[in-house]
């Protein structure tokens, strides 16, 4: 017989109002996950996200009135029109978390039930992934973790349904939750089969403000590179690593020169190329920070293919796709070699072009160079002697140079960097007749012995120039290294250690290096396996630790059965914590001796207290009743003595139970 | 949870093993694990979703730390299934036997929830029917008390059907709950006709004099106030002289009139109706402090006072059911 009418609302647990605490919630965790994407919001973005949580805040606590709720429909068509005059789109990653934002704060204006505080909280979940989009570095990674925290605990705060929150509370019941997900995430990481995507056009977004090479080559652009310590990629080496100067790293090759900046020429794809060599591959594999540009790095000069790249007629090697994300491939180079000898003639005669108009004097000193030497190797050796033993000098600090700038550079100024010197070098090249091109990349790299590899940094970046010579081909010839033979020997810092500017860890803090190393080599092992297990890595790892995960099904297997023994042992675990508390040891033996007792006749009643009944049997007149009054006393102390006296007690009574007579 | 109505084999089946899994209780229910049922909640199903969209763009992107992501929240979820079931396994629920109220008020649902783990839980909800539930937390090893007020719509024996305990604490994914059916004799009053007065006709076998009064007796009651038409002799002029009025004395004694509330002489209405009105006249009669009994066909309760007796025929106007009044018409057609 119900005694319920069915006309009484039905009121849905998601559908009652929340409470403050939770809103305070909610509004603190939105702001803690959206802010680190301040940096690259705009302006008003970020403005909406604040004003619209200070209001509900404020709201919450009384001090303002609710928002009409006709004034959130204009506010979510500006918003959107914003968004749109923004970016031109409201779709992509920008202009979709832009978008996202925006209406995520206009949500909160309206907020009250626990339904809609609810689904703030799963978007703010959701905005976790947006930040991957930006960086997956190890620091993104440690401050998401965080904020996973921070979510967790604002539903655990919703969920409470309580008004009086403690924090301190909250949080380890939070972080406990997170911590527990762990174990379960690292099954669901290494076995869930990878696809490889993408499923839908993915639009390429462009990665602003990332530093690395450039297409064009002008004074003063690989100087300011230099300034970056930001690693440009690291390289495992198969077996040792090669002498620092022999570490040439080939990067955009350049054969246009304008009079001011060098630039590239459109080059073909090569199928294959002659080459003569005259030691082994050394084999690598290099590890490349996303530059948002199509080439790869590698050892002059590379003679086997990274995935899904080509080579072109300069021995570039180039990326199919833009490497906005990280990206690891395999090589194989040679490190003396002799290429190019059947270079076309379009080419030779492209690689000796130079405007008429500029750098006059330094075409004709060019010119006087050709008309005193017959052999190119000479001409090469008497401008690496003016650089070697007149008064030039490796700065990073040159000065600043006009419209002539080689000519400046040659007769004035004389201090400049790289670049300066491989352009005039270059220049001076063409004008005496040789074909000549600028090749910019990194030179060098920094050994992390706690890793055993090579950390390459935007501090490495480097020009030298390739010099055609019939019958040798494209021979590298540094003039940096005439000016500066440091440079190219032991790298930049002691090059430029009178200048005081260091990019190397172990001259930045010699005290801490090896940890700073570590810390490096922390950061390539998260690249490594985490940045970059992808389908062909867990191929590799699991068929690697040899337990027979051979194919998709053997995975799908393994994950089940992992999850299903992992779910068991924490349901055990819980189980076993909260199990029904077990007897006492003194209750079983007071079991015991009622047994004895009802053996004799003697009951005792289902609601007498054990020890009245106890009491109430010696006063009876029972045959032992003075031990059944010692038994008494001992069970009291035991009960409700102090807990550490007990054992002994336990004993006695033990003894006394046992002497009673069946 | 569910509003699909299963064909009626299915629903019996279900019904007979639902009752095999959660037997009635006259005193206390342990929420043990077969008691317990746990399902996803609407925001576990939307987080699902979620989880699934996250999936496809991680692959996508093929972006690492989003694979991470999705696999970190699946696992949250799956952790709190395990807490959220925790959140209520071992809790007791005890119903104190409620007072019997009349139909149409409240009647209060006195629980006590306690556990005996060393952990505290959180948000545990006491729902009656689709009441609007209340929320209880425990210490460790605690108990605590809460009332829920349920309304009442009908008479007789009340068996409280709906009540469950459940939990959504920590995340609200999973909705934990546990069904109670408690066998205790809860009895719901016919609810008293308003504005009924003893003078009606339908009252039956006075013994004495036809008056409402009690001012003949021997031994003084008390005072009340004075009506018209009633003698002179019995007001207190004392009390008038204290400014209290007017004041009648009573007494209580030999004089004592009494009566039958009989419901073969209240022929007007539904049955309900009827009962509403005896209902009426018993608490009339027993305010008025006269003696009376009750006929009801095949329940005699003899001529009494008092509030235990007020009860005794309370209860027998509750539990007087349909099938009584079907013989006595079937009596009086033959």
């Amino acid at each position: 017989m119900s005694t319920v009418s069915e006309n009484l609302p039905i009121r849905s647990i998601s559908q009652e109002v929340t409470n403050r605490s939770s809103i305070y919630a909610v509004c603190f965790c939105f702001l803690f996950s959206i802010a680190p994407h301040f940096l690259h919001l705009p302006v008003w973005v970020s403005l909406i996200v604040v004003v619209s949580l200070v209001w509900r805040c404020l709201q919450n606590h009384g001090k303002i009135r609710e928002l009409p709720k006709w004034l959130l429909i204009p506010l979510v068509l500006f918003g959107g029109v914003g968004v749109f005059a923004e970016y031109w789109t409201v779709v992509g990653r920008d202009a979709g978390l832009a978008l996202l934002t925006v209406m995520a704060s206009f949500k909160f204006l309206e907020s009250r039930r626990h339904r809609d505080v609810l689904i703030l909280v799963f978007l703010c979940y959701f905005l976790i992934a947006t930040h991957f989009l930006f960086s997956q570095s190890i620091f993104t990674a440690v401050l998401m973790f965080a904020t996973l925290i921070v979510i967790t605990a604002t539903l655990v705060i919703i969920n409470r349904r309580d008004e009086n929150i403690v924090v301190a509370e909250i949080l380890p019941t939070s972080a406990r939750l997170v911590m527990l997900s762990i174990p379960l995430m690292l099954i669901l990481f290494v076995l869930v089969p990878r696809v490889p995507g993408p499923l839908w056009g993915v639009s390429n977004n462009q990665r602003g403000g990332i530093t690395g090479l450039s297409d064009h080559m002008s004074p003063g652009k690989i100087s300011n590179l230099i300034l970056s310590n930001e690693v440009a990629f690291r390289v495992d080496f198969e077996k040792e690593i090669p002498a620092s100067s022999r570490l040439y790293w080939r990067g955009p090759v350049m054969a246009l020169y304008n009079g001011y900046r060098w630039s590239q020429s459109r080059r073909q794809v090569l199928n294959r190329f002659n080459l003569t060599v005259a030691e082994p591959p050394v084999k690598y594999t290099v590890t490349l920070e996303p530059h948002g540009e199509h080439w790869l790095l590698a050892l002059d000069i590379p003679t086997k293919l990274a995935a899904d790249s080509v080579i072109t007629e300069d021995f570039q090697l180039i990326s199919k796709k833009k490497i906005n994300d990280l990206v690891r491939y395999s090589m194989e180079s040679r490190m003396a070699y002799v290429v190019g000898t059947d270079e076309t003639l379009a080419y030779r005669e492209l690689t000796l072009e130079y405007p008429q108009k500029t750098n006059l004097r330094t075409i004709a000193f060019g010119k006087s160079l050709a008309e005193r030497y017959q052999r190119s190797e000479d001409i090469i050796d008497e401008v690496l002697t003016m650089f070697r033993e007149q008064e030039y000098v490796y700065t990073l600090q040159p000065p600043a140079l006009g419209d002539d700038s080689v000519d400046e550079f040659l007769f004035g100024t004389r201090r400049g960097f790289c670049e300066h010197y491989a352009g005039s070098f270059a220049l001076i090249m063409r004008a005496a007749g040789i074909p000549a091109r600028i090749v910019t990349g990194y030179q060098g790299g920094e050994y992390n012995n706690v890793g055993n590899y090579l950390i390459v940094r935007q501090s490495d970046a480097h020009a030298w120039t390739e010099i055609w010579i019939e019958n040798r081909g494209w021979i590298r010839v540094d003039p940096t290294a005439a000016v500066s033979p440091s440079r190219i020997e032991q790298g930049i810092d002691n090059a430029l250690s009178e200048e005081g500017s260091s990019f190397r860890i172990r001259n930045r803090n010699p005290i801490f290096g090896n940890l700073l190393y570590s810390w490096d080599n922390l950061q390539h092992s998260w690249n490594d396996w985490v940045i970059n297990y992808d389908q062909r890595k867990q191929q590799n790892f699991l068929s690697k630790l040899e337990i027979g995960i051979d194919s998709w099904s053997d995975m799908i297997f393994t994950l089940v059965t992992s999850l299903v023994a992992v779910t068991g042992l924490f349901w055990f675990v819980v189980w076993y914590r909260e199990r029904p508390p077990r007897p006492q040891a003194y209750e079983i033996l007071f079991n015991r001796l009622l047994k004895k007792l009802a053996k004799q006749g003697i009951q005792k009643k289902s609601a007498e207290d054990t020890r009245a009944f106890l009491r109430r049997v010696s006063e009876q007149g029972f045959v032992q009743s003075e031990q059944l009054a010692k038994i008494v006393e001992l069970y009291n102390r035991i009960k409700y003595g102090r807990s550490g006296l007990s054992s002994r007690a336990l004993d006695d009574m033990r003894n006394l139970i046992n002497s009673i007579q069946p | 949870m569910f509003s699909v109505s299963l064909p009626s084999p299915i629903r019996r089946y279900f019904d007979t093993w639902f009752d095999n899994h959660n037997p009635p209780s006259r005193s206390a229910i342990l929420l043990h694990n077969r008691r317990l049922y746990i399902l996803p909640t609407g925001f576990g199903y939307l987080f699902a979703i979620m989880l699934l969209l996250l999936f496809f763009a991680a692959i996508n992107y093929q972006n690492s730390m989003a694979f991470v992501l999705t696999f970190m929240l699946t696992s949250l979820g799956i952790i709190s299934l395990w807490h959220t079931h925790k959140n209520l396994l071992g809790i007791t629920v005890k119903l104190q036997i409620p007072r019997p109220v009349f139909c149409g008020e409240y009647c209060e649902f006195k629980f006590e929830v306690s556990h005996s783990n060393n952990s505290k839980r959180y948000a545990i909800g006491i729902q009656y029917a689709n009441l609007p539930p209340v929320y209880l937390k425990l210490e460790r090893e605690g108990s605590t008390e809460i009332k829920l007020k349920i309304p009442t719509m009908r008479r007789g024996q009340f068996k409280p059907a709906g009540i469950t305990v459940f939990t959504r604490y920590p995340t609200g994914l999973f909705h934990a709950w546990g069904w109670l059916k408690f066998d205790l004799p809860i009895l719901i009053y016919p609810r008293p006709s308003t504005s009924v007065k003893l003078e009606q006709s339908m009252i039956e076998q006075y013994d004495g004099q036809t008056s409402t009064s009690t001012i003949e007796g021997d031994d003084f009651a008390g005072l009340r106030e004075h009506r018209e038409g009633e003698s002179l002799r019995h007001i207190s002029w004392k009390a008038y002289a204290q400014g209290k009025g007017l004041l009648t004395k009573t007494f209580q004694g030999h004089a004592r009139p009494s009566l039958w509330i009989d419901w073969q002489r209240l022929r007007e209405g539904s049955l309900e109706d009827r009962l509403s009105l005896m209902a009426a006249l018993v608490l009339a009669a027993e305010s008025e402090e006269q003696k009376y009994g009750l006929r009801l066909p095949g329940t005699v309760i003899e001529q009494d006072y008092g509030n235990a007796h007020k009860h005794t025929c309370l209860q027998a106007l509750a539990i007087f059911s349909q099938s009584d009044t079907n013989q006595e018409l079937e009596l009086e057609h033959g």
